[in-house]
C-alpha cells in the first residue's frame, strides 16, 4: 500500500472522529480491514504533523492527534489557492490552466456556506 | 553604433511589437506557432540586451576617447538598462521557479489527502493516474504541473458534466501537462517581472496564456470532438457573474474566443503555421546578425588576401 494512500486514510480517520485520537485508536480503526504495524501509523501521524495538517496534543501520558482544519475548510482553502493569482495580479504559472475560470466571489460564498453547514455532503 | 542599434531593436521588440501582435486574431489559426513567435520575440529582446552589455563598454571607451559626451551618455544609459534587465531576469527566473515548485508541492500534498475519487461513479472508464477529485459544489477543473502531476476536478464539475465532457476536460488538462505549458508560462512570467516597470507589458503574458489554452483545446478536440468540449467550456464558465471584476470578465471574453474556434471546422492552417514558425526562427537570428556582421566585416577586411 502506497504511503500516500495510508496518509489519506489516516486523515479520514481523524476527520471522521469527533475528538482527537491516540495512535492506538487510529491504528485500531485502520487495521480492521488490513494488516498494519503500530509504528507505521505512528510514523505517518508524525509526518502529517510535520507537514502542518495534523496537530499533536499531549494529554495524560499519550499524544493525541487532531486535524488542523476540517475537511471542508481544507478543501475551500485549497480551491482558493488554486484560483488565486500572485500579488501583482500576474497569473501564477504554478496552478493556472483552468478549463473554466471562476469568479473569486462565488468561491468566497461557497466557503462561507461550507463553514455554516459543514455537515453537507452530496 | 552596434550597442545603440541593439538597444533600439530590443525596445521595439518588447514595447512596440506586442502592441500589434496581442490584439491580432490570426494567431487563433496557428496557436502553437504563435506561442513560438512570442517566445522568439521575447528571447530576441533578451539577446538584444545581452548584446548591448557585450558591445557597449568597448564602444563607450572609443566614444569617450574621441571626445563625444552625448554618444557616451546614450551608450551608458543603454548599458545600464540592459545590464539591469539581464540581472533581474536571472534572479526572476530563479524566484518564479522555486516559488511555484514549493507552492505546487504543498498543493499536491493537500490534494492527495483530500482526494475522494473512488466515491464518484461519474468518472470515465479510463481514469488517468494523477486524477484527483475535490469535494465541493464549485465546478472547477485544473491541472497541477510538475514531475508528479495531477489533474484536479471538483465534484461540482462532475455533477454538471457527462462522461464524454469529463473525458475532453481531462484530455485538455493532460495536454497542458504533456507539453509542459507551465514552463512556457513560467518563463514569460519571469521575463515580465524582470523588465523595469515603465518598460514592461502584460500583453505577451495574457496572449500566450490564451494561445496555450487553444493548443490544449485542439488536443482535447482530437481526442473527443469539439461538441463536448464546447459544452464543458460553457458549463464550467457559468460561475462567472455579470458583475464580476474586470479581470474575470476578460477571462469570459477569452472563453468566447475559444468557443468561436470550436464552432466550425478545425480552424488551424498548415500554411500559416509554417509561415509563423519561420518568422519566429528568423527573428531569433536578427540580433545575432547585428552583433556578428560588423565584427565579421572588420575581421574580413583585416584578412590578408
Amino acid at each position: 500500500m502506497a504511503l500516500g494512500d495510508l496518509e489519506r486514510d489516516v486523515m479520514t480517520q481523524l476527520w471522521d472522529a469527533r475528538e482527537p485520537l491516540t495512535v492506538r485508536q487510529v491504528h485500531d480503526g485502520l487495521s480492521r480491514d488490513r494488516d498494519l504495524a503500530y509504528t507505521t501509523v505512528m510514523t505517518v501521524l508524525d509526518r502529517l504533523a510535520k507537514k502542518g495538517v495534523v496537530l499533536q496534543q499531549r494529554a495524560d501520558r499519550a499524544y493525541r492527534y487532531a486535524p488542523a482544519q476540517s475537511r471542508e475548510e481544507m478543501t475551500a482553502a485549497l480551491m482558493l489557492d488554486a484560483l488565486s493569482a500572485a500579488p501583482d495580479g500576474v497569473r501564477d504559472a504554478a496552478l493556472a490552466h483552468f478549463v473554466g475560470r471562476i469568479d473569486p466571489s462565488a468561491l468566497t460564498a461557497a466557503i462561507e456556506a461550507a463553514r455554516r453547514d459543514p455537515g453537507v455532503a452530496p | 553604433m552596434t550597442a545603440l542599434l541593439l538597444g533600439a531593436l530590443g525596445l521595439t521588440l518588447s514595447l512596440v511589437v506586442p502592441g500589434f501582435l496581442a490584439p491580432a486574431r490570426w494567431p487563433d489559426r496557428a496557436p502553437g506557432a504563435a506561442v513560438l513567435l512570442w517566445q522568439s520575440i521575447t528571447l530576441a529582446g533578451v539577446l538584444c540586451a545581452l548584446g548591448v552589455v557585450l558591445a557597449a563598454p568597448q564602444e563607450l571607451v572609443s566614444e569617450l576617447g574621441s571626445g563625444r559626451p552625448v554618444g557616451a551618455a546614450a551608450l551608458l544609459g543603454a548599458l545600464a538598462v540592459a545590464a539591469l534587465i539581464i540581472l533581474r531576469l536571472a534572479v526572476s527566473l530563479f524566484r518564479v521557479g522555486s516559488r511555484s515548485r514549493a507552492r505546487r508541492a504543498r498543493h499536491r500534498m493537500l490534494v492527495d489527502l483530500l482526494d475522494s475519487a473512488e466515491r464518484h461513479g461519474e468518472l470515465p472508464a479510463e481514469v488517468p493516474d494523477g486524477l484527483r477529485v475535490l469535494h465541493g459544489p464549485l465546478p472547477i477543473a485544473y491541472c497541477l504541473p510538475g514531475r508528479s502531476s495531477r489533474v484536479v476536478l471538483s465534484s461540482g464539475a462532475l455533477r454538471v458534466l457527462d462522461a464524454a465532457q469529463v473525458g475532453v476536460v481531462i484530455a485538455h488538462e493532460q495536454a497542458h501537462l504533456r507539453h509542459r505549458h507551465d514552463v512556457v508560462m513560467e518563463s514569460f512570467t519571469a521575463f515580465y517581472r524582470a523588465v523595469p516597470r515603465p518598460l514592461r507589458s502584460r500583453a505577451p503574458l495574457d496572449a500566450v496564456h490564451l494561445l496555450l489554452e487553444m493548443v490544449a483545446d485542439d488536443a482535447a478536440r482530437r481526442r473527443g470532438g469539439a461538441a463536448p468540449l464546447r459544452t464543458a467550456l460553457a458549463l464550467l464558465g457559468d460561475a462567472v457573474s455579470p458583475d464580476a471584476p474586470a479581470e474575470v470578465r476578460g477571462a469570459s471574453a477569452e472563453r468566447r474566443r475559444r468557443l468561436d474556434r470550436l464552432a466550425g471546422t478545425d480552424p488551424r492552417s498548415a500554411g500559416l503555421t509554417v509561415a509563423v514558425a519561420t518568422a519566429a526562427a528568423g527573428l531569433l537570428v536578427l540580433p545575432t546578425v547585428i552583433v556578428v556582421l560588423p565584427w565579421l566585416d572588420r575581421a574580413l577586411s583585416a584578412w590578408p588576401l
